[in-house]
């Protein structure tokens, strides 16, 4: 996936990254560790998120229902039942994916922007449950001091817990978008009666698109419990959705790793600047501004543009001398 | 090929490294010779008043002390982060204090929510956490642990303390309504539960609950005005109130149905609504600006007004105490040692506008005492409504004992 | 007759009226985002903070006025006309250039914008609770069903509420200018072909549209809390009854706002803990049996 980001040395570059990311805790202060833990797994929910939104063109407006149901299905099973917090792991991502299964049934006939008003509306109902369900769910408090096993509850481990599961989920979700799946899916999105005509089910493969993004979006759930050993409410509402959406736009929705890169920005932004004024949210609003305007495609799609674009001019530039001797065109 | 690359590379790398250097950049002072205090509130929205009059009561003490030479030859520092009522924000926040800018101390918050997760981890990073103005009283009840002290008053203190007052009155039909999170259900039980067992022949007739932040009450005031309860049990939190004393009024609620709200007769409540002050309805609250008279308390108030250009309201009070026990706590561990510290706030005594607060060693609890009265308009002041027919109930008569509170935790 | 004053009990009929003067506010802010969306195809999140400014305005108006009756009749005229303003140089500045991408990068811009203003806001007013006191007419209630009151100024909007409505049918339907505008919602292309000046028509929408928006915000204002975070509490609300009122259509929003104010207050009498349930659970189904709004929608 990086060298389609960044070129052929962006395999090197790729490489490179990863290698320091799992040398990061022998150096950084402990903060920073815990910081990039949590751009991983935001990261990988935005670049769920992605999966709908970028690459299947469907408007995901409550992407963090399925992050919190994740979260809270993965939470409760591990303190409610008497079984080991591993299960509880994993019953996250399929409570999410069910969820999403759901929801999609209902919301799938509808689209566009009716899509999303009603993904949202069913998604409020989801947030109002849990808020409200005190005895259960634990209210507005949320779950605190969930156990977790001791390999990965201390914080460096449970760093690189995360780090593991984040690069094997986003080299899962790239191995779908890259399959014949992934190009049908990016077909329907850009002419979904044509698809249709040519005998894709277009609204079965919208649906697993669906279930898959809920699926890891509940991944990124459970992650944060191994993070936080927390879960609260705030993670359904749906101001959280409409962030990872900036951080897929911020990063570039048309590009693997822009939502990673989004996540990156928005996270890091917020801790920082937090550490100068308590006005975060007006700096983000500019930004966010100021990318609509002039970065459209995000910033790694303004990067890859770039690139690209010098591709294709020096292709252009060779095909001009082409031009000259006799074309023998391919049927 | 390779060069565009390589270039296109490299401003990715200095747009990372750029980031990373911003965060170096923003690290704050680097004093050694100063004790930092990590303060992690809510300053947006509705509860900002709140915490901002926290805030304004302890740097009211602050500068005093750093006038003076600080404590043992240190100044205090102190940072505050908003985190805009949400927990997970709040908890990383308070993670950034500790592990980034190496606070010696955490306060806040008052949002309970975040109050619990935050006393969670303080306990594992092993920090003092003063609680100075979240009310539940899981804080330093089933919650509590020794590295956490409540500073505000909690919600059982404040049960105790209405249901006291309560059982000397006549009314038997209650009805309990309010905020549907923590701290409502908290004060509401508290409330109940004393009262019930006070009085056992009082009667529940339903329960209403709203969400928090609710703007329109109407409709469930005029549910509750028709079923014709003796009273009202309200358990609105601090942003609802406001709202909540006008539709009161405006509905002629306050007229037909005695209310008691917790902090209704707190100058934060009654300073805003001015003469549409709900009159008639019962309150308690820690702190009234103007009741007791006494020098001491004026002393504060004209100082507070000096600095802000108000009149403080009860929050002041707990910002006010946290200066105090981290000046005398400080002292007399002798060292900016955290354990030290925390031994030296068990059952260490402070001066306050309302007398002597006692720190109370088994559960890490401060004793405030509690005033009840009635809300009415006053001759001394032409802007709002003051409490009247005031009993100031001293902690003693209605704290929970060492053994209630320590069989409420689980270890 | 003694079934129907069961059914139509006082305390049923209470529970009604109160939900409908609930509604109007509803209405009004969600009518001003019908307008948005139906003719500029705008999901416009700044809404919520224009209204929100708008509350805040007539508590800076009236209070500068003396704070009493006076005071506020005239935040009620100025505040909605000073959040236009703000809206004209806002569309003028920004949104006009953004008219040919697709409807998200729009929402997106509007989310910007609310974010901002949530800040500017804060930095202007402060944190601390204003609160706007009820104009001396209405003060006090009136007593219907049964002896249970009703406040007066809620009947005071009960009154607004179809004057406001009737009002903004005369300008979308009668007027010239409204004419056009729904003809610029069906096909702008073309009304810029017949050699209209479509970008001045769509401001002028903007405009009235966010002015509606401070209008709900300085009625409110005397009921509530004037505080932060009121926009978000009530963005939600209103894109829902937008969306199950028909885009763009005004009576949309009125039987939209109907639904989800009486939802809300019958809710509460059924199940007062998870009352909030309902008003969500009646858009669900209107979604579900009619995706694209209850009435006529102009795209």
């Amino acid at each position: 996936m990086f060298k389609n980001t960044l070129g052929g040395k962006g395999r090197i570059v790729g490489s490179a990254v990863i290698v320091l990311l799992f040398l990061f805790p022998l150096f950084l202060p402990r903060f920073y560790i815990y910081l990039i833990s949590i751009i991983l797994l935001t990261g990988l929910l935005a670049t769920s998120l992605n999966l709908p939104l970028g690459y299947g063109g469907i408007f995901q407006f409550h992407h963090a229902v399925f992050y919190g149901v994740g979260a809270y299905a993965a939470a409760l099973m591990i303190t409610k039942s008497g079984l080991s917090p591993w299960v509880g792991f994993v019953v996250g991502p399929f409570a999410a994916a069910f969820l999403s299964l759901i929801m999609g049934l209902i919301c799938i006939r509808l689209s566009k922007l009716y899509f999303g008003m009603l993904q949202i509306s069913l998604g409020s109902l989801v947030w109002i449950i849990v808020y409200r369900w005190y005895s259960f769910t634990g209210g507005d408090n949320g779950i605190h001091g969930i156990p977790v096993p001791e390999i990965i509850s201390s914080q460096n481990n449970a760093y690189y817990f995360t780090l593991l599961v984040t690069l094997l989920s986003l080299w899962a979700l790239y191995k779908i978008i890259n399959s014949p799946f992934g190009s049908a899916l990016q077909g329907i999105r850009d002419n979904p009666v044509r698809s249709g005509m040519i005998g894709i089910n277009v609204k079965l493969h919208q649906l697993m698109v669906l279930v898959i993004a809920g699926f890891f979006a509940g991944v990124a759930g459970s992650l944060f419990i191994v993070v936080d050993t927390a879960v609260f409410p705030d993670m359904l509402f749906w101001t959280l959705s409409l962030e990872v959406l900036i951080m897929c736009l911020l990063g570039g929705w048309f590009t693997f790793l822009g939502p990673m890169l989004g996540a990156a920005v928005i996270i890091s932004l917020r801790t920082f600047v937090s550490g100068f004024t308590d006005y975060w949210t007006l700096p983000l609003g500019i930004l966010m501004m100021l990318v609509i305007f002039f970065l459209p495609n995000g910033i790694l799609g303004y990067i890859q543009d770039k690139l690209y674009g010098k591709i294709a001019e020096q292709a252009e530039a060779v095909e001009q001398t082409d031009l000259a001797q006799p074309a023998v065109k391919e049927s | 090929m390779g060069g565009i690359c390589m270039k296109k590379v490299i401003y990715l790398s200095i747009f990372m490294v750029g980031l990373l250097g911003l965060s170096l950049f923003s690290s704050s002072s680097y004093g050694a010779n100063t004790i930092k205090i990590g303060i992690v509130d809510t300053y947006s929205g509705p509860p900002a008043t709140m915490s901002q009059d926290v805030l304004d009561g302890f740097k009211m003490v602050v500068n005093e002390i750093n006038a003076k030479g600080g404590i043992l030859g240190k100044k205090i520092e102190f940072v505050t982060r908003d985190e805009k009522f949400k927990p997970d924000v709040g908890l990383a926040m308070a993670k950034e204090l500790v592990l980034k800018e190496n606070v010696d101390l955490l306060m806040g918050t008052i949002s309970s929510s975040t109050a619990l997760a935050v006393s969670d981890f303080a306990r594992k990073e092993k920090i003092p956490f003063l609680v100075t103005n979240s009310r539940t009283e899981k804080i330093t009840g089933e919650k509590g642990h020794r590295y956490v002290f409540g500073i505000a008053e909690n919600t059982a203190m404040a049960g105790r303390a209405a249901a006291y007052a309560l059982s000397k009155k006549p009314f038997m039909k209650y009805w309990i309504a309010g905020d549907d999170y923590e701290y409502g259900h908290s004060i509401a039980e508290n409330v109940w539960n004393n009262l019930k067992a006070l009085k056992p022949g009082v009667q529940l007739l339903e329960q209403t609950w709203w969400k928090v932040g609710e703007s329109d009450f109407t409709p469930y005031i005029t549910q509750i005005m028709s079923a014709k309860p003796d009273f009202l049990i309200a358990a609105t939190g601090g942003a609802t109130m406001v709202t909540f004393a006008k539709a009161a009024k405006a509905t002629g609620l306050v007229a037909r149905v005695p209310i008691y709200q917790h902090t209704v007769i707190d100058y934060g409540v009654l300073g805003p609504l001015g003469a549409d002050g709900p009159e008639g309805v019962y309150g308690t609250a820690p702190y009234l600006f103007y009741y007791p008279d006494t020098p001491a308390n004026k002393a504060y108030v004209e100082e507070f007004r000096k600095a802000y250009g108000r009149y403080p309201q009860m929050f002041a009070l707990f910002g006010y105490s946290a200066g105090r026990l981290i000046e005398k706590g400080f002292q007399k561990a002798g060292a900016v040692d955290k354990e030290k510290f925390i031994n030296a706030l068990e059952g260490m005594v402070i001066d306050s506008p309302v007398g002597k607060l006692e720190m109370r060693a088994c559960d890490h609890q401060l004793q405030l005492p509690m005033m009840f009265g009635v809300v009415k308009k006053s001759p001394n002041f032409k802007d709002f409504l003051v409490a009247s027919d005031i009993m100031m109930v001293p902690s003693k008569d209605f704290m929970p004992t060492c053994e209630e509170v320590l069989k409420t935790r689980k270890n | 007759m003694d079934l129907i004053y069961t059914i139509f009990s006082p305390k049923l009929m209470s529970q009604i009226f109160v939900g409908l003067s609930r509604t109007v506010i509803l209405f009004i802010v969600a009518s001003g985002l019908s307008l948005i969306l139906g003719v500029l195809r705008i999901p416009n999140i700044w809404h919520g903070s224009l209204y929100m400014v708008g509350a805040f305005m007539t508590f800076t108006i009236s209070g500068a006025i003396g704070g009493g009756s006076l005071g506020f009749w005239m935040a009620l005229f100025l505040a909605p006309l000073g959040v236009a303003f703000v809206s004209l140089i806002a569309e003028r500045s920004f949104f006009q250039h953004l008219y040919e991408r697709e409807h998200i990068m729009l929402l997106l811009l509007t989310f910007a914008f609310s974010l901002v203003f949530g800040d500017l806001v804060k930095m202007v007013w402060g944190m601390e609770y204003k609160s706007v006191p009820v104009p001396r007419v209405f003060q006090g209630s009136v007593h219907l069903f049964g002896g249970l009151p009703f406040p007066l100024y809620n009947v005071f909007l009960l009154g607004i509420g179809p004057i406001v409505a009737v009002a903004l049918w005369l300008i979308v339907n009668k007027t010239k200018i409204g004419k056009i505008s729904r003809a610029a919602a069906v096909d702008r292309e073309m009304v810029g072909a017949v050699g209209i000046n479509v970008s001045w028509v769509f401001a002028f929408v903007f405009m009235i549209g966010c002015l509606l928006a401070g209008l709900g915000g300085a009625l409110v204002a005397p009921t509530v809390n004037v505080s932060l975070g009121m926009d978000h509490t009530l963005i939600m609300e209103a894109f829902l009854i937008v969306i199950i009122g028909g885009l763009g259509n005004i009576w949309g929003a009125l039987l939209g706002a109907l639904i989800f104010g009486l939802a809300q207050s019958l809710g509460i009498l059924i199940w007062p803990q998870f009352g909030i349930v309902f008003p969500y659970a009646a858009v669900i189904v209107v979604l579900l049996l009619r995706p694209t709004g209850l009435l006529k929608s102009t795209w």
